[in-house]
């Protein structure tokens, strides 16, 4: 056997394990709740459960509740971690540093944990009701609707986000921002020409994190969210597991697949072209 | 930032206002269930709790289903760290040292854990574990904590295994070290940060992963977190504060010890490639 031939069954060998892995938990579930979101009641294959998606009441609702909130959180997410990000690249001091150490911590409290604590500080005799009853402002109902799940998903994508870009931003040599000043260009230009032009590939891997985060997420909705409409994950979970109709929870499963799509293949696509450089 | 600075004044204070709201929005929730965990009584309009003590850390510490829980939760993170470490190490070797076919397929084909929205594809794989028998066994939690560990278990080993350079390698093997004992003394060492990192981040990933072991690991795999669900609907808020602190103390300590390896091009590098 020669070399290359080694080389290439060694190889093979230590990536397959994983990638059977891969296989199970990801590939063929895909594939298997496609086929079983196809079949209906009398075990052809038409679309009858997707029918239901859109002519069921309950259901349609869910699901523009889904894309609202999603929408929503995505555009306030970009915007605040976008401007965190830029703020941590061109300022120095103290208080930069601060929010340089601390800003990741968010990151690695549990899902639960922080839904509970806004919760807590958030809710009807929560923390901040009970300090703003001192100056004698009264805390509207910010939890338990829609308002409390955008926040939720704010507190747990922002810091993932601002991650993201700051280590974009930080690749951004100062030396083109430099000579960008010296030829005059004003703050708006700076950011216009050349800070958003060298980001906005990872801008949109942030957008697509955010956007399926938010679809898929589950916690929040669970713990936060009213009987109706639901947020698609804690809808998917209930027709799951309560009603346990599968077939149904697998056409809900895939209709978020293909409203993520096309950001999912953008991600792999734009990965896919910065690795192939490096190979 | 010189020209920043110039136009202090209404700037600076926006700014600090803003920095402030930031920092009661992210801290509030954390500051929050710290105080209440220590509270023993605590009336409505009181900006803070009258008796302070561990009344509540006993109450939580006297249930059976909550400490089998810490223990259950702590073996599933163990034996998927292992399991990911085993699995994923020399695939990351491979993808950065070996040249063999369909290797550019392979690595990408770890993006698909993040390429779709975490609850459906969860359903999908319940709805898989469902027919073949996986629903409430170990090894279906514990393969539904890898989807979301793959990823940087690769990316990130993969990352630092191209880092260390070839010609330390190669100058180790003109000396006459076997390609093993190079791999040992050279390659490893210098990769292990990165390792390290992936290691402890898949650890505290199955430690916190509520999702979907809520979906195929009920009734009998009631992880922390899953506990969590049912502490926050049936027990008083200090109680829910104290089993808070107890899931995110590892975390803490972990991330702590972990300081130094953590950075955000680091944690970043799992996620796209730079």
């Amino acid at each position: 056997m020669s070399k290359e031939w080694k080389q290439a069954l060694a190889g093979l060998a230590m990536v397959l394990p994983s990638f059977a892995i891969l296989l199970v938990v990801v590939i063929i579930p895909i594939l298997q709740s496609l086929m079983l979101s196809l079949t209906n009641e009398t075990g052809g294959y038409d679309l009858s459960r997707y029918h239901v998606l859109f002519t069921d009441k309950g259901m349609r609702a869910n699901i523009l509740f889904t894309l609202r909130i999603t929408v929503i959180t995505c555009a306030l997410v970009l915007l605040i971690s976008y401007s965190l990000a830029v703020y941590m690249r061109f300022n120095q001091g103290p208080i930069v540093e601060l929010i340089r150490k601390t800003y990741m911590i968010p990151l690695f409290i549990p899902g639960v944990i922080a839904t509970y604590g806004l919760i807590n500080l958030l809710g009807n005799h929560g923390w901040l009701a009970r300090l703003l009853e001192h100056i004698g402002v009264t805390l509207p109902r910010i939890i338990f609707d829609e308002k409390g799940i955008i926040i939720a998903n704010l507190w747990f994508n922002i810091p993932f986000t601002t991650m993201l870009l700051s280590s974009a931003l930080a690749g951004i040599p100062s030396s083109v921002i430099e000579s960008a000043k010296d030829v005059g260009a004003g703050r708006y230009r700076l950011f216009a020409r050349f800070i958003f032009p060298l980001s906005y590939k990872t801008f949109l891997v942030a957008l697509t994190f955010v956007f399926m985060g938010v679809i898929g997420s589950f916690t929040a909705p669970f713990l936060l969210g009213a009987n109706s409409p639901q947020m698609l994950g804690a809808s998917m979970q209930q027709v799951f597991s309560v009603f346990q109709e599968r077939e149904q929870a697998a056409a809900m499963a895939f209709f978020t697949f293909l409203l993520c799509s096309v950001l999912g293949a953008f991600y792999i696509r734009s990965m896919a072209k910065e690795e192939n450089v490096r190979m | 930032m010189l020209w920043y600075w110039k136009k202090v004044g209404v700037k600076r204070i926006i700014e600090f206002v803003l920095l402030t709201v930031f920092a009661i929005f992210f801290a509030g929730p954390l500051l929050n269930l710290l105080v209440l965990a220590f509270c023993e009584k605590w009336n409505y309009p009181d900006v803070l709790p009258e008796a302070w003590g561990f009344k509540w850390w006993n109450f939580v510490l006297a249930k059976d289903d909550i400490v089998s829980s810490i223990s259950l939760s702590f073996f599933i993170a163990a034996i998927v760290t292992a399991l990911s470490i085993v699995i994923c190490i020399p695939a990351a070797y491979a993808f950065a040292r070996i040249q063999f076919p369909l290797k550019r397929m392979f690595l990408f084909s770890f993006l698909l854990t993040h390429a779709f929205p975490k609850m459906g594809l969860y359903v999908s794989i319940a709805v898989l574990f469902y027919r073949i028998g996986l629903m409430n066994t170990l090894l279906g939690v514990v393969l539904i904590h890898m989807i979301n560990v793959l990823m940087f278990m690769t990316w990130i080993p993969t990352a630092s295994f191209r880092n260390v350079h070839r010609a330390q390698e190669e100058s180790a093997r003109d000396v006459g070290a076997s390609p093993f004992r190079v791999f040992r003394s050279i390659t490893l060492p210098m990769a292990m940060p990165g390792i390290m990192v992936a290691s402890v981040f898949t650890f505290l990933n199955s430690l916190d992963e509520a999702q979907g072991t809520f979906l195929v690991g009920i009734p009998d795999f009631k992880t922390m977190p899953i506990v969590m669900y049912s502490i926050i609907s049936d027990f008083p808020s200090s109680a829910g504060a104290v089993f808070s602190i107890i899931l995110t103390l590892p975390t803490i300590l972990l991330l702590l010890a972990a300081q130094r390896l953590v950075s955000a091009d680091v944690l970043a590098s799992g996620f796209q490639t730079k």
